[in-house]
Formats: C-alpha cells, sequence, structure tokens
C-alpha cells in the first residue's frame, strides 16, 4: 500500500516557501502507522527538524515547526518552535508564530507549550484527539470549538533550512515586517513637504548592480519580478542613458514619493565610463531623463552658469554610491579616486549620500532578530570598513541589498533589505533637505 | 549531521528512471540514526515501496522492495550502480526482514551491526562486484519511501496552478490599454522553435493541439513570411490581447536581414510579407505601414534558441545576435531569451519540469547562455513545445503560460516606460 501526505502539494508548497525554501518529508501519518506516542517517536526520531501537522474538520491545518530533534520517548525538552496555522483553499492566508517551547512526551501523550501560554496536546489512544487551549486559537487566529477535536496527524521531516533559531524566527516573522516597512513607505513624505519626491541617484562602477537595484526595487513593490531596467553583461555598461524612474505602488497604483535616477557606469580609465564632470550637473538637476552619456565629453547645459539653477524639485536629494561586495576589496586606486571626487560634489551640494553594497549572499544575515539594526557580523566587513575609511560614511549608512538578479520568486527577506536600505535614503534626503539653507527652499531670508 | 542522501542527481535519475518515475525519501540514514537494523526497521515499516541503499568504497548496492516492509513476503530487486553502469537481478519473493541477519540460505544480506554486506558468488557475478570472501565492506546505508513523482495528489495542485495560470493570461490587458494587443517578436536561429512556441501557445488556449503554423527545417527554414499571430482561448469569439509575430530565422548570411528587423519593430513590416535575405523591405512595397502607431510596433521581443545547439552556433552568428541586442538596448526595446527543447536535455523527464529551473543541467545551461550572450539569468526563461505530442499535458502547459506570463509582464513595462510623447 502506498502512503501519501494529505497536506495537499500547494499547502507543502506554502509550508516550504515559509521556512526558507526548505523540502518536506512524510515520516508518520496517523491513517497509515500505528496510532501511539512509541510509534510516532520511533518514526522520527533523529530526523532532525521536523514539522507536526494536524488536519482538523473544517479545512484547518495547525502545525508545529521544530527545529532541534524530537524529544525521545518519556522525556521532555526545550525546543525552538515556530506555530502555524492555515486554511485550505485560502492561497494567502497563513498565521505563525515564533516561540520558545516545551515538548512532552510520555507514553500516552504528546505536549507541546510555550511560556506564553499556547499549549497543544495530542493523544493518539483515543482515536487521535487534539486539544488546543484558547490562546493558540487567539494567537494563530482560528475560530474552532473548544475541548478535543478529531484530527489526523502528519509529521514531516524538514531538509534544507539552517539549523539555526535566529535564521527560522526571520524567516517566520518576515512577511510580517515587510508588510510594517512597505506601510511605511508608503505613508512617507519627505520633510516638511520641500519637494513631492525625493530624487535618489544610483551611481556606482560598471556592474555593481544599479539598474538591478531599481528592478529589485520595482519588483519589491509590484509583488512580482520586474524588468524594465535592461541588466546583463557586456563589454561596458549596458546602462548608457540618464534616466529617472518613478515607481508604483504595487497595491494602489499611486506613483511613490520617491524616484530613483540611474546612470552610466563608472570604470577605470579616463573617457571611459561616465564622465565625472557630468556628476554635478546631474546633482544639481541639469540633466534631463533619458540624456544619452558621451564618455568622452560632459554634458553642455542650455542655461548659462549665471541663470537661475534648476528648482529643488529637481535636484538630487539623496546619493547612493553602489559596489558590488565581492569587488569592494579589490576597487583600483584610479575608481577609489573617482568616488572620493564624486563624494566630494555631493558633500559640496549639501546633498545626502549612502553606500549600497550589492549581492549579498547570506542576506539572511545582514539584519538581527528582530530587523531593527545590521549585526556586527555584518558591520564588521571589512568591505564595509574599506568603504567608511575612503568615502567618510557612517557604518549606518552603509546597506547591504541582496538584488533580484537570477532569481525567479520573491522572498520577505529580500524585499526586507531592500526596503530597509530605501528607507535609510529617504532619511539621508531628509537630513540633507533640514539643512538646506532658507534661500534654497524658496523662501526669502529673514531680516 | 544532516540527514541528507549520498546519492549523486545522476544516481537518482539512473534509479528514478529505472523503477518507473519514484521520488526517493529519505528516511533511515545509519550514521545518524545508528547502524542498526531495529532502527531501519522502525522508520521503514508501512511506509509503502521502499529503497534500501548500502554505499562500500567503490560502489552503491541497494535493493528495492516494491511492496516495503510488511509482514509477509515481498518482491525483491537487488541492484548495484557503478563507474561502469547499472546492473541488477531479481531475487522473487522473500521476508524483509530477514535480509538483516546471517543465515546459510541468504545470498544477500545487509548486516548493518558489521557495517558489511554479504553477497553470494551468483549474485555478485550478475552484478559485476568483486568481494572477498562473499563480503563487501560499507560505510553508509540509506532507507527511502518511494513515491511516485506525479501521483495524484500533485497532479491535482498542478491542475489548481494552470488553472490560475490560464485565468491571469486571460484576464491579461496590456499597460493603461494603450495598445489593444501586446505586439511580441520572435526572434532567433534557423530550427530555434520559434514557430513551434506560436503553435504550443495555440494550443494550450485552443485546448488542444494545433499545427496551424507549418514547421519544419527546411535547409532555409519554413518560416519565410513574417506572421502576426492572434490567439483565441477556447470558448471564446474575440482574440486575446497580445500577438505573437513570427520572422524569418537569424542566419550567418542567409535568414533575416538586420534592417528588416527595425523595419519589424518600427511596424512598418505589413502581415504575410515575404522576406528577402538580400533585401529588406521598402517604403516602395506596396503593402508597406508608412506611419506606424503604437499599436503597429514591436512592444517585446524574445530571442528563441534551441536549448541544445546555442552553443554550437558559428561566431559570426553570435556576433550578429549580440549586435541586434546591443541595438534594442540602445532604443530601450525588452527583450527576453527562450529556450526550447528543455525536455531533452540528458535525464531532465516531464516530472522534472514543475521545478525545472532548480536542475543542475539547466543551471548549467542558463549560465551557459548567459556567458555567450549576456542576458540575465532571470531573464531566461525555458519551454518545451508541443512538437510531437497528440495530447496537451499540464506540466508542459505550465512552463509555456509561466514564460508567456514573463514575456506579457515584459511588454507592459516597455508600454509603461514609454516616453510621454510615444
Amino acid at each position: 500500500m502506498k502512503v501519501t501526505a494529505r497536506l495537499t502539494w500547494i499547502e507543502e508548497k506554502i509550508l516550504e516557501k515559509l521556512l526558507g525554501n526548505a523540502s518536506l518529508t512524510l515520516l508518520y501519518q496517523s491513517s497509515a502507522h500505528k496510532n501511539c506516542v512509541s510509534e510516532m517517536t520511533q518514526k522520527y526520531s533523529l530526523q532532525g527538524s521536523t514539522m507536526t501537522v494536524f488536519h482538523l474538520e473544517k479545512d484547518v491545518v495547525v502545525g508545529v515547526f521544530i527545529l532541534e530533534n524530537f524529544p525521545r520517548l518519556v522525556s521532555e525538552k526545550p525546543c525552538t518552535c515556530a506555530w502555524f496555522s492555515l486554511k485550505r483553499n485560502n492561497s494567502s492566508g497563513i498565521s505563525a508564530l515564533f516561540l520558545n517551547t516545551k515538548v512532552i512526551v510520555d507514553s500516552e501523550e504528546l505536549i507541546i507549550f510555550s511560556l506564553d501560554g499556547l499549549s497543544l496536546s495530542v493523544t493518539p489512544l483515543r482515536g487521535f484527539t487534539l486539544a488546543l487551549n484558547d490562546t493558540v486559537m487567539n494567537g494563530l487566529e482560528l475560530n474552532l470549538g473548544h475541548g478535543f477535536l478529531p484530527v489526523e496527524c502528519e509529521i514531516f521531516r524538514v531538509d534544507g533550512i539552517k539549523k539555526n533559531p535566529s535564521f527560522i524566527k526571520k524567516m517566520v516573522t518576515a512577511e510580517q515586517h515587510r508588510g510594517k516597512l512597505l506601510s511605511a513607505l508608503r505613508a512617507y513624505k519627505p520633510y516638511k513637504d520641500l519637494v513631492s519626491e525625493v530624487r535618489i541617484l544610483l551611481v556606482g562602477p560598471v556592474g555593481s548592480g544599479k539598474s538591478s537595484f531599481f528592478n529589485s526595487v520595482k519588483s519589491a513593490f509590484q509583488g512580482h519580478l520586474t524588468r524594465q531596467a535592461i541588466v546583463g553583461s557586456d563589454e561596458s555598461s549596458i546602462t548608457k542613458q540618464y534616466r529617472v524612474y518613478s515607481i508604483k505602488d504595487g497595491k494602489s497604483g499611486e506613483t511613490l514619493p520617491f524616484m530613483l535616477c540611474d546612470s552610466m557606469g563608472l570604470e577605470e580609465g579616463e573617457e571611459a565610463g561616465l564622465c565625472i564632470d557630468d556628476i554635478p550637473h546631474i546633482l544639481q538637476g541639469c540633466v534631463p531623463d533619458r540624456y544619452q552619456f558621451n564618455p568622452c565629453e560632459p554634458m553642455k547645459p542650455k542655461h548659462s552658469p549665471h541663470a537661475a539653477s534648476p528648482p529643488l524639485k529637481d535636484r538630487i536629494h539623496c546619493v547612493a554610491f553602489v559596489l558590488h561586495i565581492n569587488s569592494v576589496n579589490t576597487l583600483s586606486d584610479k575608481m577609489v579616486a573617482k568616488l572620493k571626487k564624486i563624494r566630494k560634489d555631493v558633500v559640496d551640494c549639501g546633498i545626502g549620500y549612502v553606500a549600497l553594497l550589492t549581492n549579498v549572499e547570506e542576506y539572511d544575515e545582514v539584519l538581527d532578530d528582530s530587523f531593527a539594526n545590521m549585526t556586527e557580523t555584518v558591520t564588521s566587513l571589512s568591505q564595509v570598513q574599506n568603504v567608511q575609511k575612503w568615502l567618510n560614511i557612517p557604518i549606518a549608512n552603509i546597506l547591504m541589498v541582496s538584488n533580484y538578479a537570477s532569481e525567479r520568486r520573491l522572498e520577505p527577506m529580500k524585499d526586507i533589505l531592500v526596503f530597509a536600505a530605501l528607507r535609510q535614503m529617504l532619511r539621508a534626503a531628509d537630513d540633507a533637505l533640514e539643512d538646506l539653507p532658507l534661500e534654497d527652499t524658496g523662501n526669502l531670508a529673514p531680516f | 549531521m544532516a540527514m541528507r542522501t549520498r546519492l549523486t542527481w545522476q544516481q537518482e535519475k539512473c534509479l528514478q528512471n529505472y523503477f518507473g518515475g519514484k521520488r526517493f525519501c529519505l528516511l533511515y540514514k545509519a550514521s545518524v540514526q545508528k547502524f542498526s537494523h531495529q532502527n531501519l526497521l522502525c522508520t521503514c515499516e508501512n511506509q509503502g515501496p521502499t529503497m534500501i541503499v548500502v554505499y562500500s568504497e567503490k560502489c552503491v548496492i541497494g535493493m528495492y522492495l516494491k511492496e516495503g516492509f510488511q509482514g509477509k513476503d515481498v518482491s525483491i530487486t537487488i541492484f548495484a550502480l557503478q563507474e561502469t553502469g547499472f546492473s541488477l537481478c531479481a531475487k522473487g519473493p522473500d521476508s524483509p526482514y530477514l535480509l538483516f541477519h546471517k543465515r546459510k540460505t541468504n545470498d544477500f544480506s545487509i548486516l548493518l551491526d558489521e557495517k558489511a554486506v554479504i553477497v553470494s558468488s551468483a549474485i555478485c557475478k550478475m552484478l559485476q562486484l568483486t568481494a572477498r570472501n562473499n563480503v563487501i565492506p560499507i560505510q553508509e546505508c540509506e532507507a527511502f519511501r518511494c513515491e511516485e513523482l506525479l501521483d495524484e495528489r500533485k497532479t491535482r495542485g498542478i491542475a489548481v496552478l494552470h488553472s490560475n495560470l490560464l485565468q491571469a493570461l486571460r484576464d491579461y490587458k496590456p499597460y493603461g490599454d494603450l495598445v489593444q494587443q501586446t505586439r511580441v517578436l520572435l526572434l532567433g536561429p534557423i530550427g530555434a522553435g520559434k514557430s513551434s512556441f506560436v503553435n504550443s501557445v495555440k494550443s494550450v488556449f485552443k485546448g488542444s493541439i494545433t499545427h496551424q503554423i507549418l514547421v519544419g527545417c527546411d535547409e532555409d527554414g519554413i518560416s519565410d513570411k513574417y506572421r502576426t499571430y492572434s490567439i483565441k482561448a477556447k470558448d471564446d469569439s474575440d482574440p486575446l490581447p497580445f500577438i505573437l509575430c513570427d520572422s524569418l530565422g537569424l542566419g550567418e548570411n542567409a535568414g533575416l536581414h538586420t534592417d528588416d528587423v527595425w523595419h519589424i519593430l518600427k511596424g512598418h513590416t505589413p502581415d504575410r510579407y515575404q522576406f528577402d535575405s538580400m533585401k529588406p523591405i521598402t517604403s516602395n512595397h506596396p503593402n508597406y505601414t508608412h506611419d506606424p502607431l503604437l499599436k503597429d510596433r514591436i512592444h517585446c521581443v524574445v530571442f528563441v534558441f534551441d536549448i541544445n545547439s546555442f552553443e554550437m552556433h558559428s561566431s559570426e552568428l553570435v556576433a550578429k545576435i549580440k549586435k541586434i541586442r546591443r541595438d534594442l538596448i540602445k532604443h530601450g526595446i525588452l527583450h527576453l531569451a527562450l529556450l526550447t527543447h528543455v525536455d531533452s536535455l540528458d535525464l531532465i523527464t516531464k516530472e522534472d519540469m514543475t521545478d525545472i529551473y532548480n536542475y543542475s543541467p539547466v543551471k548549467s545551461k542558463l549560465e551557459a547562455f548567459h556567458g555567450v550572450f549576456g542576458f540575465a539569468l532571470s531573464d531566461i526563461l525555458v519551454v518545451s513545445n508541443y512538437v510531437s505530442e497528440w495530447q496537451l499535458d499540464p506540466v508542459k502547459d505550465m512552463l509555456i503560460l509561466s514564460a508567456l506570463k514573463e514575456i506579457l509582464y515584459t511588454a507592459n513595462e516597455f508600454l509603461e516606460d514609454l516616453p510621454l510623447n510615444k
């Protein structure tokens, strides 16, 4: 006889994605194997991380992911657990909680409870019934009756994830945090509404990921992979035009209050890549969208040097130096000199600036468990130290992302890095706007 | 120590194909759960078809229990995987429990406590094994439940995703309703599968296989006319809001003239225009579109290549294609690559196509393609066109629909990015 999981294939995919693209292997099933605790423990002893799933009536699935090995028969032990529930045929609805939990196995009963008051117990001998207390019901947004619920139980081994409580906590709470960041960015307003949209300039060497970052930002807001900026590889910069990109919110379709300005890549040689003398023109807002850069000749502004400069809204309000994290430590002296020159121009114009390191591989380790700050592991990287030293950028403004360049599915953890980087850029822009001399804001100086 | 099989992907594929499209779910691993036949039996009882594999220094030896561990004799197949290949012999019915004990009558035993396999001389000969005194030391033992790769459970899930994807494409609208139908141009070498892709898309939406567009591999290619194909969904009278444009194949000297590419892109080339490799269309042509509108232009270009032959094109053809791509970049025309015949890659089967981008042969091909032509990995799509089949297959449909969805999303980005003056 064949053993087939009752968890549907689509539900399996949802759970695998929740845990960071894990894979599930069925070990025990109450309708195929003996209904007793000893059989359960034998089937999933020493299997590593497991997920215990209960199929309730009313098409509800409740489960507990346990990071550590399952306890032996007649024992108890603290475990790192994620609790979740999902409803069949509800394609997006999944509730998940990360809690430190104790698992108790005695000869007749399995009890899983957390210090926060969640409690779940299974008694196989009574025809497999499950008891959930009110805290579980509320925490997992369940609306079930009380008492013992007849269930089918399945236990899966979880492969392909990091055996790290911090990782699990982040994966389980990532979607929620992503939503918070997204809401904050949607609600953002530039400092004192001095401009309706903040302009962020992306500048950096060829192939550092400037255009990919724009695509990643747009993808994160749209909820699916986007390809508006052409990326790839060629002998020189793929991007040869100056582009000013607006981004629409994927939900409301409204334009977000910032624009990303993409430029030609920098190259080592003179008369190659973006002309350094073009930078001041870009910063002052003299370069129109779609302007075709010429590596050998800077732009000749139409206005005379003594005419009024463009209004504040057309200027750059934040500059992001975009660097490939694997290339930072091998930047040539000439490239560093170019970057320093640009930084000087940026400072002279009173514009905020950050550094953005792209292609971070361990992107799930950039932020701490609560997504509040960068981890010390990250801030102590030699790449970060070097950028701080060369460009005099505070570490808090040396940001990290992993662009969507080879993946086909979005991941909440990557979205979070993109949103967090944007938030820091907008803060830098606000700092600069706040620091503007009064005459630059359009107000007359007081007498 | 992780619960991960030591079988390589190729070995797993070999076993998969031989035992009839099975997926192997690791249940027991001796180095994690102790070299103990009792532990193996505890995890493997009543799990359905089961496979036990042991690893010696030089080869993999295993046995396949078609009915798994139950309280009765079951049919057993013993096999070996070596550098020289795969070999096996049928053992006939036996109690699987007894295979873990030393018995005089046993011609095959796995003694986990002793980390050894005892194989009779007869079986050694059949499996081409070398065993001193009929004993082979082993380093590891693994046990697997064998599931159908495409069982009813997965098929049902695929049907749901298929239905959702089909509906999403039917509901597709060009960005801002700027045009009624998005135009997608298929460009690529002769024989790459451009026309087959159009046929495949038509088939998926029609709900049955169609070969309306002639496909072949004449010396100069069958597609010698410019054709613009609307697609209709089953039971719908209106065409879907996109058009697939098929052209003469690209060749080193013959094939589509580079200047004709630009006429197509700008919308000057009429439907059914007969291409001439030597002479691009001119404004004197009676059906030339003099003042094309946005709706006549191409909104997305898809470069189509056969996944097996893109590495064999001449450097002249590669340079020609790269030149076209560079010009597309210069003019801001978004483009993707589509690799066909993914099902013909070594060891790839239909069952793999639900997760095709995760398989190493596919990954290798995409990276090779990126190396030759410079496309970002996420801009390279793969499909398996309908060529010889009589019936639609939901797994192939999914690949075709997924690729089409990416193409139409990309066309929408082109429309979104148009300068205001169009």
